[in-house]
């Protein structure tokens, strides 16, 4: 780290945050136009709010059901996160360790299918779902984003995991512990940074998706944050006002998760790398 | 037939197991290193697997069965018609051509830029600015707006608020008709998922970045060498498994684009910006020629995947290499 | 290779087993037992799929009325809106044999796609009731396999101020009257069309039915366009239609390609433009951005003989089906329930106060108060015959986008109007069945 602040930082500094603002703008869009009438959206979109319309927000959190809805989200959330932390960080794990061609072959399935597009798949994949009943239900929802994000977060792990020195692993071997306590106390507690990445990255797209849970859940009480949202979008008539609130009551919780964790990011790396 | 019980021995032991995983060292039935070898192998790497293999796996091959049918996606009738679907794709079809020349000029372009643009911004955060932790959220702000709903976002700000800028500053640029004409439309997409994408690759360059020990680096410059050869030989060696990485995640996800292309432009102007994923999902649900569709998405990822391959193997060769 | 082939089978052992262990927990916890139509007893749960979240609340509201008076029977509704298309869900349910009891469709070509799953209706009370022309679309083989939900229409709708403003007394009924009115709007100082030709549908569906619906025998001609004998090239009802398109172009808005249905109604809704090609759907934005704002409806003329131009482009959008291979309880509760949605009180004042639809009922009244001042002009037009039907239904599937990407590659100045329209058979040819 360059610890002095100097003159040429703060020229970076100034780059930075106009770099910054320009990111910013859509989120203008969003939050300024949440503020207005559905009128007022479409005639001055641009502009300021003339008069803040704080009853969209309220309108909005109600015709949701904003509480039931949030922790539907948070449940699947959390849920297909666990499953995807654990399960794939032992696969990965494994698929490191193992030098055979077995290992191979399978960590190359998973990345190559990373590719195939979710809209070619969707009708096969609910058609197996139906079968094995994991349709209309949160947990059958979880095991399918395990399916679906394996790809990814074996693919993360992996490339982490083959940078841990292998001897930290064998010396506990011979303290005689145990693969899995070798796998839980030793590396797992290594691969925190990694954790904490695939975590957020894994925690944006589930909690975005539209398209799988509006497949898979078909009870309005398992009903997801997007699915909810998307009510405010008629044939003809998009109900913007509401929409837009909807988006900010909806982005707050990631924003204040993302907030939280990325100090673990820049910690995790910084202790991993002391090791 | 000795295998088989032993096998079942193994399978219990280790579902006995699962819920305590320390509980392993207590297994007294494995008495073959090898076979205690396998069964741990399957233990990791099974749970992930299968849910892989019934989510994805099994769904694909029974789409690749679809690409060899008539099937029209409602009807019980399905009839084998060979490889007249593909003979279609390649002599007939010119939007699926037109679409997959396009897919791969935006994902050059979109791999390109978002790389670059989130390198930057990861070299801009590891300085010692003030607002580092500031910025770090807002590059990554725009991730948290799923895929539909940027699309509708953005229509706005190009078709209102371009228009907006456009009367208060004079500056042509905004006031052309992105969304209308097929170069622009083309671009804007690229902006939106540049700008969506950038932060997320810039998360892990950062990574990458922490980890270039600082020693070196000032040891170098001790020595004398400029800040354009630090980052040349010092940090770009380092941060080499990063952009692996980072291509990879760019590549697979600039192929599969669907939800930006879907809501900011849904193909238009004529049928212009349609790109594959786009254009699979109309052939199926839209035309109703799900056979067809499976087609092309089949041709789709065999591309698809021998570039990410073939990318994967030349990154680590290189990796090896620095 | 033997400690291989050991390894493997104990690999797959390990993953059998654990497919067993996933596939019974799962079911036990999932909430199956909801859904899929199963009866127990005399208590029947009809199963509902619709894409329409305007009416999500109401219709709930519609059937918890009637589970009121038929204890027996409660309903499970299932509304898929807004970003996806409703069709590839639908299609995911029948896939996973979770198919609704009730569900919707277009009519036309979409129910030739889906006719293998419908229960025929024709014996139902509300047959007879229906307006003449509303039950075509799902008539197949002289068997009536949908109710439908509403009637929509489009034309013209026009700002009655800014008519009287530019002095326009008389309302346009024919092309050259339509012209004349455009002139003179343009002359006031107003921009006489808002034209949103970003949005394919508006071009491709509303606007080609015209030169479909003004053909002598617009399923002969359909025919003839499926069999290779009949042409759109230089056929003279869509020369006359590339005409109209000109005039719109000529006197609308600038950029009609990143104009998209939202700044297109809300030109016509702040008073920016005088005349707006869409239906009686744009009431309610209007309502929103100009409250009370008098509007009504002309027809889009095609040429100058007013018994053939003076007509309202009105269809039914949407039909409700029964399941045929939902459980017999199941299907008499859906027919009751839909009989009763068009005839008893509470169904009838729902359909045009709550759902403010247009009925494709004569049994059913509606007035200028339930369905604003356009589904007013609509139904007057209705109820005097003056209306051409949908032939854009009729397309064969996908064919719209197709049709819709030519006329865009038209205005922008990309293709000419024979090129257009040769795009437009080879399209044809294309995706016929």
């Amino acid at each position: 780290m360059e610890n002095k602040y100097t003159g040429r930082t703060f020229i970076v500094e100034i780059i930075a945050i106009l770099i910054g603002l320009v990111f910013l703008v859509p989120f203008y869009y969003v939050i300024s136009n949440s503020l207005k009438t559905f009128a007022d959206i479409l005639t001055n979109t641009s502009a300021l709010p003339s008069v803040l319309q704080w009853q969209n927000y309220v309108q909005a959190f109600e015709r949701l059901d904003y509480l039931r809805v949030f922790t539907n989200s948070l449940i699947i959330t959390v849920g297909s996160n666990v499953v995807l932390i654990i399960f794939c960080s032992m696969a990965a794990y494994m698929l490191v360790r193992t030098k055979k061609k077995i290992s191979n072959i399978i960590f190359m399935t998973f990345v190559a299918a990373m590719v195939i597009p979710f809209q070619s798949i969707m009708i096969p994949l609910i058609k197996t779902a139906g079968n094995l009943g994991l349709l209309n239900s949160m947990w059958g929802l979880v095991i399918m984003y395990l399916g679906f994000g394996s790809g990814m977060t074996i693919f993360l792990y992996h490339g982490f995991i083959k940078g841990i020195p292998v001897e930290l692993e064998e010396a506990a071997i011979i303290d005689g512990c145990s693969p899995f306590g070798v796998f839980w106390r030793i590396v797992f507690p290594l691969l925190k940074p990694i954790t904490v990445t695939v975590m957020i990255l894994n925690s944006l797209w589930i909690w975005n998706d539209y398209l799988l849970p509006s497949l898979v859940l078909q009870d309005p009480a398992l009903r997801t944050i997007p699915l909810a949202t998307f009510f405010f979008f008629g044939q003809y008539t998009k109900q913007w006002e509401l929409a837009l609130a909807g988006l900010v009551l909806s982005i707050i919780p990631l924003v204040i998760f993302f907030f939280s964790m990325q100090k673990h990011i820049i910690k995790g790396i910084t202790s991993g790398s002391i090791k | 037939m000795s295998n088989h019980s032993k096998l079942e021995k193994v399978n219990s032991a280790a579902f006995q197991n699962q819920p305590n995983v320390n509980a392993s060292r207590s297994v007294p039935f494995m008495k073959s290193k090898k076979v205690k070898k396998a069964g741990l192998f399957a233990l990791f790497v099974g749970p992930a697997f299968l849910a892989f293999a019934m989510i994805v796996l099994i769904p694909f091959f029974t789409g690749v069965y679809y690409a060899f049918t008539d099937w029209n996606g409602v009807t019980g009738n399905v009839s084998w018609v060979g490889l007249d679907n593909f003979k279609y794709l390649f002599t007939e079809d010119k939007q699926f051509q037109q679409s997959f020349m396009l897919t791969i000029k935006y994902t050059a372009v979109a791999i390109i830029l978002t790389n670059i643009v989130g390198f930057g911004l990861a070299l801009l955060i590891s300085q010692m600015l003030k607002t580092r932790n500031i910025l770090r959220t807002v590059f990554f702000l725009p991730n948290l707006i799923g895929g539909l709903l940027l699309g509708f976002i953005w229509q706005f700000i190009f078709i209102k608020g371009f228009e907006s800028i456009g009367k208060l500053t004079g500056i042509s640029l905004f006031q052309l008709p992105w969304l209308g004409d097929e170069q622009t439309a083309f671009w804007g997409i690229v902006i939106v998922s540049v700008w969506q994408g950038a932060g997320y690759i810039m998360l892990i360059y950062l990574a990458a970045l922490q980890n270039v020990p600082q020693d070196i680096v000032e040891a170098a410059k001790i020595d004398g060498a400029s800040r354009f050869q630090v980052l040349r030989h010092i940090t770009m060696p380092m941060v080499a498994p990063a952009v692996t990485i980072c291509l990879f995640l760019t590549i697979s996800s600039s192929f599969k684009i669907f939800d930006v292309n879907l809501s900011l432009t849904n193909g238009g102007p004529f049928k212009s910006t349609e790109m594959l994923a786009l254009n699979i999902y109309t052939e199926a649900f839209v035309n109703n020629r799900y056979g067809i569709g499976e087609a092309k998405a089949l041709i789709f990822f065999l591309v698809v995947a021998a570039i990410t391959v073939i990318q994967v193997s030349i990154t680590k060769k290189k990796e090896v290499e620095s | 290779m033997a400690f291989k082939m050991k390894k493997f089978s104990v690999a797959a052992g390990v993953l059998s087993a654990s497919l067993l262990i996933t596939a019974c927990s799962s079911g036990n916890t999932s909430g199956e037992n909801k859904s899929g139509g199963e009866s127990k007893g005399d208590k029947v749960v009809v199963d509902i799929f619709q894409g329409k979240v305007e009416i999500a609340d109401q219709l709930k509201a519609l059937t918890d009325e009637y589970t009121k008076q038929n204890p027996d029977v409660t309903f499970n509704i299932e509304t898929v809106g807004g970003g996806a298309d409703g069709a590839a869900a639908l299609k995911a349910k029948f896939a996973s044999n979770n198919a609704p009891d009730i569900f919707t469709n277009g009519g036309d070509q979409e129910a030739q796609i889906w006719k293998d799953k419908f229960e025929d209706l024709s014996d139902q009370p509300w047959v007879k009731d229906a307006f003449e022309g509303t039950l075509d679309g799902m008539t197949i083989d002289g068997k009536v396999y949908g109710m439908p939900l509403n009637m929509e229409g489009y034309g013209f709708a026009y700002n009655k101020a800014l008519f009287e403003k530019a002095g326009v007394k008389e309302l346009p009924t024919t092309y050259s009257e339509l012209e004349d009115a455009a002139k003179k709007l343009k002359a006031a100082g107003i921009t006489p069309f808002s034209i949103g030709y970003a949005e394919w549908w508006v071009l491709a569906n509303h606007g080609l039915n015209l030169p479909f619906a003004y053909q002598e025998d617009p399923d002969k001609f359909i025919a003839s366009l499926n069999d290779g004998s009949g042409k759109i090239e230089g056929n003279e009802q869509f020369d006359a239609f590339f005409k109209l398109l000109d005039l719109t172009m000529k006197y609308g808005n600038s950029n009609p390609l990143t104009t998209d249905y939202n700044t297109q109604v809300t030109l016509f809704a702040t008073g920016e433009a005088a005349m707006i090609q869409q239906g009686n759907w744009i009431q309610p934005m209007i309502d929103k951005i100009t409250p009370d704002m008098e509007v009504g409806f002309i027809p889009m003329p095609l040429t100058d003989d007013p018994a053939q131009s003076d007509k309202l482009m009105v269809d039914v959008p949407s039909n409700w089906v029964v399941h045929n291979a939902a459980p017999d309880a199941d299907k008499e509760a859906a027919k009751d329930f839909l009989n009763w949605m068009v005839t008893s009180e509470e169904g009838k004042t729902a359909m045009t106060k709550e759902f403010k639809y247009i009925p494709a009922f004569k049994s059913i009244e509606a007035t200028a108060d339930d369905i604003g001042p356009l589904g007013a002009d609509l139904l007057k037009y209705s109820n005097e015959g003056k209306t051409y039907q949908w032939q854009f239904m009729k397309y064969p599937d996908g064919a719209g986008q197709e049709f819709g990407a030519a006329l865009q590659s038209y205005i922008a100045g990309k293709s000419s109007k024979e090129e257009a329209m040769k795009a437009m058979d080879s399209t044809w040819a294309k995706l016929k069945k």
